[in-house]
């Protein structure tokens, strides 16, 4: 426990450092809602419908690319092998990177959510969409922090990432956008899709945590 | 209902993916060939490296022989 | 003797006599399959010849299914056992895997086109498979970054295999619950049986068998094309550490 904690203050430090990664995702997702808003005028009409839509492919691609690099620079500087033959369990390793990697998403995901509140005039800064996107937030990064170990191969991996990561995360699209939807008053079935989401969150952290070790294994 | 063309065209594709299962067996099996080729090159080359210096040291050993009368030490291969 | 090892014996057994069974009773399978589909089967009323491409569409199938199954349990021994020779039979199978998903959405859409008027429809089932199929070429794309010997990668894609096999059923849950066209399966009933008529069943069932045997038989195939790969790349390791030591 205090293991994870050091390695996040690690991490969130490190992101702090190397912050023009995450404020290149930050203005990646702004330009993205403008692209939408855009490509399908969405200052003409109910923007309700497409709006779930919109905001959480915006999310999951800031995430896929800004998660990418989640282990880039410590491999590039090596610092990587040194932390694994550290006394440290691999999955503190993980939960510190992936949980430094939620909080940096949660805020440039807030802050997207403040201006589409002002760009839509849709009040979406409410209690139960900021849960539902830390749900759905938590589910994708636990994903995207383990697909982003594929190890020093960066060519590879900016191509590969999304590829790899978005038909994993069918289900948890689905779940999050009927969920937003819902929360904005949309029609989106009797299905239960904030359990969906949590199920989705829960398997995909568990899952992710016991296999990393093996994924980092030397 | 006359529908043969569809029935065609879905035994077609069928046999169709089954080619291509073929083409990536046989870029494998090629990949292999070459690889197996550049092995063989390589043993080669290395027995006849080491052929010629069994040469070398046999004609140095007999030159030996000539010159003093020692016994000539048996070729490392 | 323990278990384990009698188990392994008898799987290696069982394994060797692959070029003495595969092939003839491939060959023997699918010709049945072949004739029974296209000549023997009656024409269906309602929905006319084209209705035999259910023959090669349902085996593909379920048989996607037995492929990707191997690669799990390959990725998870490739994870265990830290064995390289099943990272062989996991990107064997995968391939394969990949190769009848494509058959299955394939004559699906043919055969959707006359019946349902549409290639393509939403459905829960269409989805799940369309969504299997790129998770798989993502593995095999993932697989292929690196050589044959490439530990690392083949411990990675071993994870993703898991990851995208564990992932199924939420998948199908996600997209059923968003939408639901496909005709509902009409041979694994419980209740009141199959809902075919016997000559159907019965090429229905040798068209199971074909499609099974061919599954195993490509598999193996493409696992020992693998497996040489990563002996040959292994020797040519050696040779290079031998030039330079």
């Amino acid at each position: 426990m205090s293991a994870t904690l050091a390695v996040l203050r690690k991490d969130l430090r490190l992101a702090w450092r190397d912050r023009s990664g995450w404020l290149a995702a930050a203005s990646f997702a702004a330009i993205s809602v403008l692209t939408y808003s855009f490509a399908f005028d969405l200052a003409a009409q109910d923007v309700r419908p497409l709006l779930p839509g919109v905001l959480w492919t915006t999310f999951l691609f800031a995430g896929i690319f800004a998660g990418g690099q989640s282990f880039q620079r410590e491999a590039e500087q090596g610092t990587f092998d040194a932390m694994l033959m550290a006394p440290v369990p691999a999955s503190a390793i993980y939960f510190g990177k992936a949980l430094s990697n939620m909080l940096a998403l949660i805020v440039v995901e807030v802050a997207l959510l403040l201006l589409a509140t002002i760009l839509f005039d849709t009040t979406l800064i409410t209690a139960d969409l900021i849960l539902i996107v830390a749900v759905g937030t938590v589910g994708y990064v636990s994903l995207t922090t383990l697909l982003s170990t594929l190890g020093s191969r960066a060519r590879a991996r900016a191509v590969l990432l999304p590829a790899l990561a978005l038909p994993l995360l069918v289900p948890l699209l689905i779940a999050a956008v009927r969920a937003t939807g819902a929360s904005l008053g949309e029609p989106a079935g009797t299905a239960p899709w904030t359990l969906l989401l949590v199920v989705f969150a829960l398997w995909s952290s568990v899952g992710a945590a016991l296999l990393f070790p093996m994924v980092v294994e030397r | 209902m006359d529908n043969l063309q569809f029935l065609f065209a879905g035994f077609a594709v069928f046999w169709a993916a089954l080619l291509v299962y073929l083409l990536i067996l046989q870029g494998r099996v090629h990949s292999l060939e070459r690889e197996i080729g550049r092995l063989e090159e390589r043993l080669v080359e290395s027995t006849e490296a080491a052929d010629r210096g069994n040469e070398a040291t046999a004609a140095g050993a007999s030159e030996r022989v000539a010159g003093r009368t020692v016994e000539p030490s048996a070729p490392t291969t | 003797m323990n278990v384990p090892r009698a188990l392994t014996a008898a799987v290696h057994g069982v394994y060797g006599l692959r070029w003495l069974v595969l092939p003839p009773a491939t060959a023997i399978a699918m010709f049945a399959l072949l004739v029974g589909a296209v000549i023997a089967a009656p024409r269906e009323i309602v929905e006319g010849e084209v209705q035999r491409l259910m023959y090669i569409h349902v085996p593909s199938a379920l048989m996607t299914y037995l492929a990707f199954g191997i690669t799990f349990v390959s990725s998870l021994i490739v994870l265990w056992k830290r064995d390289m020779r099943w990272d062989a039979a996991a990107r064997a199978s995968a391939t394969v895997g990949v190769i009848f998903t494509a058959i299955t959405l394939a004559t699906g859409a043919i055969w959707g086109k006359p019946i349902w008027g549409v290639y393509w429809a939403w459905d829960a089932r269409l989805t799940t498979t369309l969504v299997l199929f790129l998770i798989f070429s993502a593995y095999l794309l993932a697989r292929a970054v690196a050589g044959p010997n490439d530990e690392q990668v083949a411990r990675y894609a071993a994870v993703f295999a898991v990851i995208g096999a564990l992932d199924i059923p939420l998948i199908h849950m996600s997209v059923s619950w968003w939408r639901t066209l496909h005709p509902q399966p009409i041979v694994f009933r419980p209740l009141d049986g199959p809902a075919l008529p016997d000559e159907m069943l019965l090429v229905l069932m040798i068209g199971f068998g074909a499609i099974f045997l061919l599954v195993l038989w490509m598999t193996s195939l493409l696992t020992d094309a693998e497996r040489l790969a990563q002996r040959t790349e292994a020797l040519r390791a050696r040779l290079d550490r031998e030039d330079r030591g």
